[in-house]
């Protein structure tokens, strides 16, 4: 079953659970994400997951920026069982590993800058 | 451009200057990346966001210890409320009530108003608590301090001082006024107070100084005190201002209590002795010991002067002792000197804190055996009132004193609180009435009939009668018409020192 991809509220980024059963959130590049960004997609990937936990893949697609507050939103338990950061840029290396090095991520989580291996990943505890 | 300098790339520069910025506390300094997002972007971006790490937790320790500094003020404002506070009744306390009055004092002086200080001392507050429990005398305490601070104005303070005593600071008030709330605190404590289905009262006797300026805080809290002291002398219940005089009589009794404890072993002591006589026949039968302090600068004081000093402090155990010691050793020189005296016998008075005594009685016994006295020669004298209270400490003390052969006289009698159907069972041998009683002897005829009545009740109870104070011979003659067996007074002799006792003696006949 295919499902089109769900824009996130505010415009800034799309949710869709994939058929392999990865939920897939896709950030537009060069934006600056906000915490009402971070909830609207938080909200989005609950909504999609209807309380079945699902793994995630977070497509960071050069974003600009992560407020702290924003930063802090993904601390909060939600639908995704582990989470893939996928990157290219430092810029996006060096957001993620703050993430992952100041806040304590509710499940496990991981950067990537290979989608296969973030695929993998995210494919290799089910 | 050489790469190594690092100059062909304009970020660095930014890069550089934000580093600056951030180092000089310009925590909220960002550097701008660009949109390449490269290895130098991503080193301006973790720049910017430790510099964000930073400036928060910057922030949340400034809020931490603005509200840990916040707390501890609060925490000192409440240890020093504590402090200064009565725990029990939320009144200033006495550390407090001092601090306010030194205050007083010190805008008193510049605007030319004394304050005034109240001290109150409540008269019946031991009985609640022993009768109805500390509960109950928490409560009573509680409610007299919301009387209190009903009837004072609302710049005045009222503290407790602890137990039942409380104060209060009347500042800005003239005499009037001071006087005026001083008797609406009076008022405001003879209405009773309900304690659960009890209804108890507690009434205040009520010092009050009020002083021009140039007194400190500790004379004002001394002088009301004194003053309340004085209310509670003259009956309780009672207001009282603080007057000069009563300073005066404080520091002349704390004077003789300080004298009167080196008296005896500076030989200042002395005692006098009072002929007791056989009224029949003039006979002298023995002598009653009084005791004289001649003082090295005042004379001679009277006992009526020292001796309810002596029974405040405890000194009258010392006294006592050695009144007992030197009063048997002086039998026992007049047995050496006139053998022939086999039934003259010495009376000493003895106060009701010496029957508390622990020795008193191996002490008797061991004076009279080391003077080589039989107990039957001594006459102990005690007030009605101890012998009335029946306590059992001094019922035993009494009994082992008779059963030892000593004499035991009712003294005052007539003055306390008589009770006819105690006087039989009374551990007494004789009854010695009151002077007061045979004032009006000789005058009265309805005061002869009383004393007759008297004498024929003392006798009733089987016991011998002695009346005191006999100074004219009608008395003398008229006592001795109604049967009473013996007498003490001026008429038969003044009290004399030891030497002169035996020459009395000899002189059978009554002084004219």
């Amino acid at each position: 079953m295919v499902v089109a991809p769900e824009t996130v509220d505010g415009g800034k980024g799309s949710v869709e659970l994939r058929d392999d059963g990865v939920v897939h959130l896709r950030w537009l590049s060069g934006i600056s994400i906000e915490v009402e960004d971070a909830k609207a997609a938080m909200a989005k990937v609950n909504e999609v997951c209807q309380g079945v936990p699902h793994p995630m893949l977070v497509d960071m697609a050069a974003v600009a920026s992560v407020s702290r507050e924003a930063r802090g939103i993904w601390s909060i338990p939600c639908d995704a069982s582990r989470i893939a950061l996928l990157g290219r840029s430092p810029v996006d290396r060096v957001l993620a590993n703050f993430f992952l090095g100041v806040h304590v991520p509710p499940c496990p989580t991981r950067f990537f800058n290979s989608r296969s291996e973030a695929t993998d990943w995210l494919n290799a505890v089910r | 451009m050489n790469p190594v300098e690092g100059s062909e790339d304009p970020r660095l520069e930014h890069l550089v200057d934000g580093i600056v910025r951030l180092a000089a506390g310009e925590l909220d300094a960002r550097i701008e990346p660009s949109e390449r997002g490269d290895a130098i972007d991503a080193v301006i971006t973790g720049v910017n966001l430790l510099a964000e790490e930073l400036g928060h937790i910057y922030t949340e320790l400034e809020e931490r210890v603005a509200a840990r500094t916040a707390m501890l003020r609060r925490t000192q404002v409440e240890l020093e409320h504590m402090a200064k506070t009565d725990a029990l009744t939320g009144l200033a306390n006495r550390t407090l009530l001092n601090e306010r009055i030194q205050e007083a004092i010190r805008t008193g002086t510049e605007s030319g108003g004394a304050p005034a200080v109240l001290v109150l001392d409540l008269d019946s507050f031991k009985a609640i608590n022993d009768t109805l429990g500390h509960s109950a005398g928490d409560a009573v305490l509680i409610e007299v301090s919301r009387r209190l601070r009903s009837v004072v104005r609302a710049s005045d303070t009222v503290a407790r001082l602890g137990g039942d005593e409380f104060a209060a600071l009347i500042t800005g008030a003239g005499a009037d006024e001071v006087m005026l709330i001083a008797h609406r605190v009076w008022e405001a404590l003879q209405e009773s107070i309900d304690i659960g289905t009890e209804t108890v009262w507690t009434t205040a006797s009520i010092g009050i100084c009020l002083r021009d300026g140039g007194y400190s805080a500790e004379e004002m809290m001394r002088d009301a005190d004194i003053a309340m002291y004085q209310a509670k002398a003259q009956g309780r219940n009672k207001v009282q201002l603080f007057h000069p005089d009563m300073l005066n009589a404080v520091q002349e009794r704390s004077r003789i209590t300080a004298e009167l404890r080196t008296a005896a072993e500076s030989g200042q002591l002395a005692l006098l002795y009072q002929p007791v006589i056989e009224l029949a026949s003039g006979k002298v039968t023995g002598v009653e010991a009084l005791i004289r302090w001649h003082h090295p600068v005042h004379g001679t004081i009277m006992p009526d002067n020292f001796i309810s000093i002596a029974e405040e402090t405890g000194l009258i155990l010392e006294l006592g002792r050695w009144v007992l010691h030197e009063g048997i050793a002086q039998l026992g020189r007049w047995k050496q000197q006139a053998p022939q005296l086999t039934d003259f016998r010495l009376h000493i008075n003895l106060s009701a804190a010496e029957l508390l005594r622990s020795d008193l009685v191996g002490d008797v016994t061991g004076t009279l055996t080391r003077n080589e006295i039989e107990p039957s020669r001594l006459v102990l004298e005690i007030t009605e009132s101890v012998l009335m209270s029946r306590r059992t400490v001094e019922q035993q003390v009494l009994e082992k004193l008779r059963a030892v052969g000593v004499g035991l006289q009712i003294d005052d009698f007539g003055t306390g609180y008589s009770s006819i159907s105690y006087l039989r069972d009374l551990p007494a041998d004789t009854v010695k009435v009151d002077r007061s009683l045979i004032n009006n002897l000789e005058t009265d005829s309805r005061q002869q009939k009383f004393v007759a009545a008297i004498l024929q009740l003392i006798s009733a109870a089987e016991l011998e009668a002695i009346v005191e104070g006999i100074e004219t011979a009608g008395q003398a003659a008229s006592l001795q018409a109604m049967g009473c067996l013996y007498g003490q007074g001026y008429y038969y002799g003044r009290p004399v020192p030891a030497a002169e006792i035996l020459a009395r003696i000899s002189h059978s006949e009554p002084q004219m």
